[in-house]
């Protein structure tokens, strides 16, 4: 979902009138900054406001750009601990979570105070002190943060048991010896009857020990309830650990059973018509057997799907997609393509996700085709990833799509913006590799179309390309070649040239009595000056295909004569076409043979020699002069391997070599290990390497049937059971706004303990101490600054509320 | 790992204006941003640096000119650093006002630095809402009064303060750490109280539509927000109908005929799910003040359209306008057309009805002065529409435009982006349309011509002569290859080719019109649900207003 700010700006009028507001407002005071004393005196003060506005210049110096030395404040700035006045609270603990580790010893004097609020009437208050003192990097105070962990989460309002819950994280941190007592916590905060408790509590195990499976079975379907109703974090936090639990906690079971249409099918079944043997032969299919425990996971995670985070709705992806693909997978579909409307740096990398499920399930995408269609003032990420999507779509759209995303990719090939060009030709391609023959053939002769172009680039593209779908099936396209050599006359992209004369090359062999290689080489030949190094080795390598092919084709000939004639005349043969060759093999000794060789060859090569053999002598010279010391090399090589023309075997091996057939795979097959919803998939094996970025974690296998925990594990206990009603256990996904309504129709006297909800309770509390709070602000100014008095200040404090409660 | 390590923020001149730090040591924003800036524009969201120390993913986000930046040295859910980076601009908003300027948040470090430390606890996000964050920080006396003291905070909002020294320190207008009990709505600050109770309900629709040159609607969205605001007492319970009119009928009930209209939908968290699901109604207790209630997506030419069939037109979308380009005009093919038309079946549709409506279904309890501004601006279609804007990208070998004849409004060409800026008042803008005709300039020299005989080949011919042209679909090609020796004679032609090379191949248009949406969905009714809504009198009768907006940036797309 857009982000509120989003949406305001497009409404302009009232962008304008905040724009006045904020005007009008101004700067709120002179931000000319004071001497050092002058602060210091403010923090002195008595006054309120004095102090507040001393505080605020201290972290208005602390985050400064550059910031300005306020360490010096410190002592002041704690002093201003004892005052009464909550309102500097606040900046008083910022500061010192700042500064704390830069002076430790100071930093300590505050923890008696802080201690103090922690047992404050106020649940705000005491959360607050809870994580601060969390925060103050001193490791000497581990074990009394630890302690204070300990109260707090036996607190009676959620927000210190929240808060207790995220300091967890950060006392482990500042002494790794304490977590043995902090999982402690943890276990008991994952019991938690309250949502955002137990989302914090989640959080706090993921940071701290996401491998302490045996914490979470008694926890597990309350998470699984309660997960619709925490914060988007809380949520991310469970839809991780129960992705990884569930994996490792259900072995998967399938059975074979006469598949049903889902909905996938049908979906395909109305896009496009399903061969009769296809649905024959799929009649019976794997079905996952599931856990009711998995089940309830994967129930529960569906309304999350309509969450506004877009981090929430990966994930519920991501649990869909590796816990049950074919049962719930097609639900999620649509709130995974509906990302493509959030803001620009969202929809990036959510279309690295699209792909990831795209590669695994593509037919599933197939209605929502359009939305992946590219316009053309899109950013160079996202088209590419969508290019990706469309081509993984293409072979499983009917007809007419096809047709249409064939015009698209036409269209974008002929624009003006070079990697836009090439990456619509690649698309063709892998179009065209992708799907059947007649499909294959339009664009094939889609991208035919495309090499009078004007543009080089396309034209370079889509000549490597054709290149490459031609291989796939040379024998069905030996026309196709003949036609592209007959472009040989007008084209001028090098990249293209080479590509066609490498084809003529390969195609050589074929027909031998009715072949154009031997031509075009004649007519390339000619040229031979005026092209690029690139097309020249390639018009090397056809020389010597040609050549090869024709000993290849002469030699058995030549056998046969020999058996009648005798051994003779095909020596003296073998002398005369070796010389020349010879000459060439030994640069060095080449002033030696020259003044020879010119005198005796002229007429034996004119005489006897065939116009093949003749080229191929031609174009060893010319390559012998060319200023590329890559293409003379090989010209060398050529000339060793041919040198002896009766004995081609060695040469038909190195350049007859059947080849490989190109595969342009999809761009993101690479990546297709990575867990959807990581950096690691955004990034790319390349930067990643293979194994992930630092810290990422995979989807773990399933678990081996046999050896998965006890599924009584999972049953809640009886006592707990309890408090929560029947009626609510068994409703999955229960809105925080129902229990709202809940509670307001609970409200005044009906508050019959049994049937209201936990929520309700946790109110009670609340309620309660907002009074006391209120009761207690005007006696502790009377208390004074009370350092001394801090060994009393428990009972005191309960006085305070027993005064709240009269009230 | 999902804690975040730190934040900063630079303003539009890449100068760093916050810089917090969760935990760790995470590489400095000076050695972060060059990195950054190396990537061409757009950048990416996520980048990958291996060469600081430690090795670090950066994220980043812009909103309103100001770039954010999140660090993390190890792998992480990529949109959950994202969103966060979102919320933090969201809740910074919310209390420094919209729009977040560079210099507002170094004006209020002690705030900004409370919303970042509250937003992350220690690294990990643990509060998501804006609102909620009222409770927790410390705005103080005085602060930013004239932005958020008129939102009700008890106490009166004491504008004194911020003046001198006075004697009110006793009774400091907000305490959010004195306000005990979390607020009973996890989304809802505790406590709101406002003297005039008003809700606002903005339906703000982004068009996404992109055409064939037949002028076929390849595809057509409407992306849809709806942004509340509401500014009511103790915590009312609101139910929010939208009706399609008429879109989706014979669908069952409305619910059914809503969902079909308006698809994936996402809600904050406040809307009952259970609600929507079954009757198709938005019932919620909102936020206090100005939130994103709803996004959805309607599918202008039908969820089931398919999607090749010829028939559908443009005229089906109703759009209020229309452009068409035709290119290849004049002697030599330099010129292009670019010719924008109002679609005659819209203007019915578009007109006062948006207005109308709102005013009877919302009208009871309104008093017409508060109306807000441009809420009422639905009468006539004309004066609606606003800010008409083509675009037309062109190639980069384009060097000029020599002339630029636009009918009405004003052309303005663009080198650096290489684009055709047309703007056309509204005013000027009638059923008979407008046109711009503009004549392109290639590069100054013809270094083509000498580049087609670069290979010496060109004179030859192969005289293979293809057995099966059939076989492709392509038979045009084998013409114009026999073109290729006899070139030189035909100049005006390869002229034409060339210019050819020089044409733009899509237009985009861009307009906002207020009073109208692309996809006719309503709002039928807001009621305050009084039994439980709390804190709120029966007496009280907010004031509500509605406003349509529908926008297309770039957002209408005409290929040629």
């Amino acid at each position: 979902m857009e982000s509120i700010s989003r949406i305001s700006s497009m409404l302009e009028t009232a962008r304008d009138l905040t724009l006045e507001a904020a005007r009008d407002a101004g700067p709120r005071k002179t931000t000319r900054p004071l001497p050092a004393l002058q602060i210091k005196k403010l923090l002195d003060s008595r006054n309120e406001r004095e102090v507040l506005d001393g505080l605020r210049r201290v972290i208005a110096m602390q985050y400064a750009i550059p910031p300005q030395p306020t360490l010096t404040f410190f002592a002041a700035v704690l002093k201003t601990l004892s005052n009464p006045y909550p309102s500097t609270r606040p900046l008083v603990y910022n500061y010192l979570i700042h500064h704390a580790e830069a002076d430790p010893d100071t930093a300590l004097l505050s923890i008696n105070t802080i201690q103090k609020s922690l047992s404050d009437s106020n649940p705000r208050v005491r959360a607050m002190a809870l994580k601060t003192m969390a925060g103050i990097r001193v490791p000497v105070i581990s074990q009394i943060v630890s302690l204070a962990i300990k109260k707090g989460v036996s607190d009676l309002s959620p927000v210190v048991r929240k808060a207790a819950a995220l300091a967890c994280v950060k006392c482990v941190r500042l002494d790794p010896t304490t977590r043995p007592q902090v999982e402690e916590y943890i276990t008991t905060l994952l019991t938690d009857k309250q949502y955002y408790v137990v989302g914090a509590a989640v959080q706090a195990f993921m940071e701290l020990c996401p491998e302490r499976l045996d914490l979470v079975h008694p926890a597990y379907r309350k998470l699984c309830r309660m997960i619709a109703d925490m914060d988007e974090w809380g949520q991310l936090a469970v839809l991780r650990l129960l992705t990884g639990y569930a994996r490792q906690c259900f072995p998967r079971r399938t059975k074979r059973s006469k598949r049903t249409q889902t909905r996938e099918e049908k979906a395909k079944d109305f896009y496009e018509e399903l061969e009769p043997q296809e649905a024959s032969e799929a009649e019976y299919e794997e079905v996952d057997l599931m856990d009711p425990d998995l089940e309830l996971f994967l129930k529960s995670v569906q309304p999350l799907l309509h969450s506004r985070n877009s981090a929430v709705i990966v994930a519920a992806v991501r649990a869909f997609l590796y816990l049950s693909p074919t049962n719930y997978l097609h639900q999620a579909i649509g709130p995974l393509v509906a990302l493509l409307r959030s803001p620009q740096d969202v929809q990036q990398v959510a279309l690295y996700d699209i792909v990831q499920v795209c590669l695994i399930s593509p037919s599933l995408f197939v209605p929502y085709i359009r939305h992946f269609l590219i316009r053309s003032t899109e950013a160079p990420q996202i088209w590419r990833l969508k290019f990706e999507v469309l081509t993984l779509i293409f072979p499983h759209c009917s007809k007419d799509i096809q047709d249409l995303l064939l015009a698209e990719l036409e269209h974008f090939s002929q624009g003006h913006n070079a990697p836009l060009v090439r990456e619509s030709v690649r698309a063709i391609g892998r179009c065209a590799q992708a799907s059947n023959a007649i499909t294959s053939r339009r664009c094939l002769s889609l991208l035919l179309k495309q090499i009078h172009s004007r543009d080089q680039n396309l034209v370079g593209e889509a000549i490597e390309v054709v290149r490459h779908l031609i291989q796939r099936s040379p024998d069905a396209h030996r026309k196709t070649v003949v036609r592209l050599a007959r472009n040989l006359d007008t084209l001028t992209s090098p990249t293209a040239r080479a590509s066609i004369v490498w084809l003529v090359g390969e195609f050589a062999g074929y027909d031998a009595n009715n072949n154009i290689a031997a031509d075009v080489l004649r007519i390339l030949v000619r040229g031979y000056a005026d092209e690029e190094d690139e097309v020249r080795a390639q018009i090397v390598l056809l020389a010597a295909k040609v050549y090869l092919h024709f000993l290849n084709a002469r030699n058995p000939k030549q056998k046969a004569i020999e058996a009648l004639d005798g051994p003779k005349k095909y020596e003296t043969e073998d002398a005369q076409i070796m010389s020349p060759a010879e000459e060439d093999g030994e640069g060095f000794r080449e002033h030696a043979f020259n003044s020879l060789t010119p005198t005796e060859q002229p007429e034996q090569v004119s005489e006897k020699s065939h116009p093949i053999e003749l080229l191929y002598q031609h174009t060893m010279l010319l390559a012998r002069y060319t200023p590329s010391y890559d293409l003379r090399d090989r010209a060398r090589l050529f000339r060793a391997l041919l040198s002896v023309p009766s004995s081609t075997e060695l040469a038909s091996l190195l350049l007859l070599a059947p080849k490989p057939v190109p595969q342009a795979p999809s761009p993101s097959e690479s990546r297709k290990n990575f867990a959807l919803g990581s950096a690691s998939l955004v990034v790319g094996t390349e930067a990643a390497g293979l194994a992930g970025l630092k810290g990422y974690e995979g989807i773990p296998n399933w678990v081996e049937e046999g050896r998965e925990p006890n599924a009584r594990l999972r049953e809640e206990d009886v006592g707990r059971a309890e408090y929560v009603p029947a009626s609510e256990r068994a409703v999955v996904g229960v809105s925080a706004g129902q229990k709202l309504d809940e509670a307001l129709l609970a409200d005044g006297e009906v508050r019959k303990g049994k049937t209201l909800d936990d929520w309700l309770d946790e109110e009670d509390g609340e309620t309660d101490g907002e009074e006391s709070d209120e009761g207690s602000g005007g006696e502790e100014e009377s208390d004074g600054d009370t350092e001394e008095e801090e060994s009393d200040y428990e009972s005191e404090s309960e006085e305070d509320e027993k005064a709240g409660l009269v009230r | 790992m999902s804690a975040i390590e730190a934040l900063y923020i630079f303003d539009e001149h890449n100068n760093l204006i916050l810089n917090h730090t969760y935990i760790g040591r995470p590489p400095p924003p000076s050695t972060l941003l060059p990195l950054y800036l190396q990537h061409a524009s757009p950048r990416p969201s996520l980048i990958y640096l291996p060469t600081t120390n430690p090795p670090t993913l950066l994220y980043s986000m812009i909103q309103d000119n100001l770039l954010f930046f999140s660090p993390l040295s190890s792998d992480t859910e990529p949109l959950l650093v994202l969103e966060f980076l979102h919320r933090v601009a969201d809740a910074l908003e919310e209390f420094l006002g919209s729009p977040l300027l560079a210099s507002k948040i170094t004006a209020n470090y002690d705030v900004v630095a409370q919303v970042i430390a509250e937003i992350a606890d220690g690294g990990v996000p643990c509060q998501g809402e804006a609102n909620a964050l009222r409770d927790v920080v410390e705005t103080g006396p005085g602060v930013l009064n004239n932005l958020l003291g008129k939102v009700g905070l008890p106490g009166g909002s004491a504008p004194g303060l911020q003046g001198g020294p006075s004697g009110r320190l006793h009774t400091p207008p907000l305490r959010p750490a004195e306000t005990a009990q979390g607020s009973a709505v996890p989304w809802r600050r505790s406590n709101v109280r406002h003297t005039s109770n008003e809700l606002y309900v903005d339906l703000v629709e982004t068009l996404s539509v992109t055409l064939a040159p037949s002028g076929r609607p390849l595809s057509a969205f409407a992306y849809g927000s709806i942004a509340f605001t509401s500014k009511v007492s103790g915590v009312p319970d609101l139910l929010l109908s939208l009706s399609t009119g008429g879109k989706g009928g014979g669908m069952g009930n409305r619910g059914d005929q809503l969902r079909s209209v308006i698809e994936r939908v996402v809600f904050h968290p406040c809307v009952r799910l259970n609600r929507w699901n079954s009757d198709g109604v938005l019932s919620f207790v909102p936020p206090d003040g100005r939130f994103a209630l709803c996004g959805y997506e309607v599918d202008l030419l039908g969820p089931d359209a398919p999607l090749t069939a010829g028939k559908t037109a443009a005229n089906n979308l109703n759009l209020p306008a229309m452009v068409e380009i035709t290119t290849g005009l004049g002697s030599s093919g330099s010129d292009f057309e670019v010719r924008m038309t109002q679609p005659s079946s819209s203007s019915s549709r578009a007109g006062s009805a948006a207005a109308a409506s709102l005013q009877s279904n919302l009208g009871s309890g309104s008093r017409p002065g508060s109306f807000r501004a441009g809420s009422g601006g639905g009468e006539s279609k004309g004066s609606a529409l606003e800010n008409l804007t083509v675009r037309v990208p062109l190639p980069a070998g384009v060097r000029n435009i020599s002339d630029m004849r636009p009918s009405k409004g004003e052309a303005h060409w663009n080198p650096a982006d290489g684009s055709v800026e047309w703007k056309v008042p509204s005013k000027d803008f009638g059923p008979a349309g407008v046109v711009l005709r503009c004549t392109v300039q290639g590069p100054l020299s013809d270094a083509d011509e000498a580049g087609g005989m670069l290979n010496g080949v060109t004179a030859t011919t192969y005289d293979y002569t293809d057995d099966e042209p059939a076989t492709y679909q392509s038979q045009h090609d084998s013409d114009s290859t026999a073109g290729g020796t006899n070139g030189a004679q035909d100049n005006s032609r390869t002229r034409a080719q060339k210019n050819r090379a020089l044409m733009p191949t899509s237009t985009t248009l861009s307009f906002s019109i207020k009073g109208w949406l692309a996809s006719g969905l309503k709002v039928e009714s807001l009621l305050v649900d009084t039994k439980k809504s709390r804190g709120l009198g029966p007496e009280v009768k907010p004031y509500k207003g509605v406003k349509y907006l529908t926008v297309s940036r770039d957002g209408i797309e005409v290929r040629c």
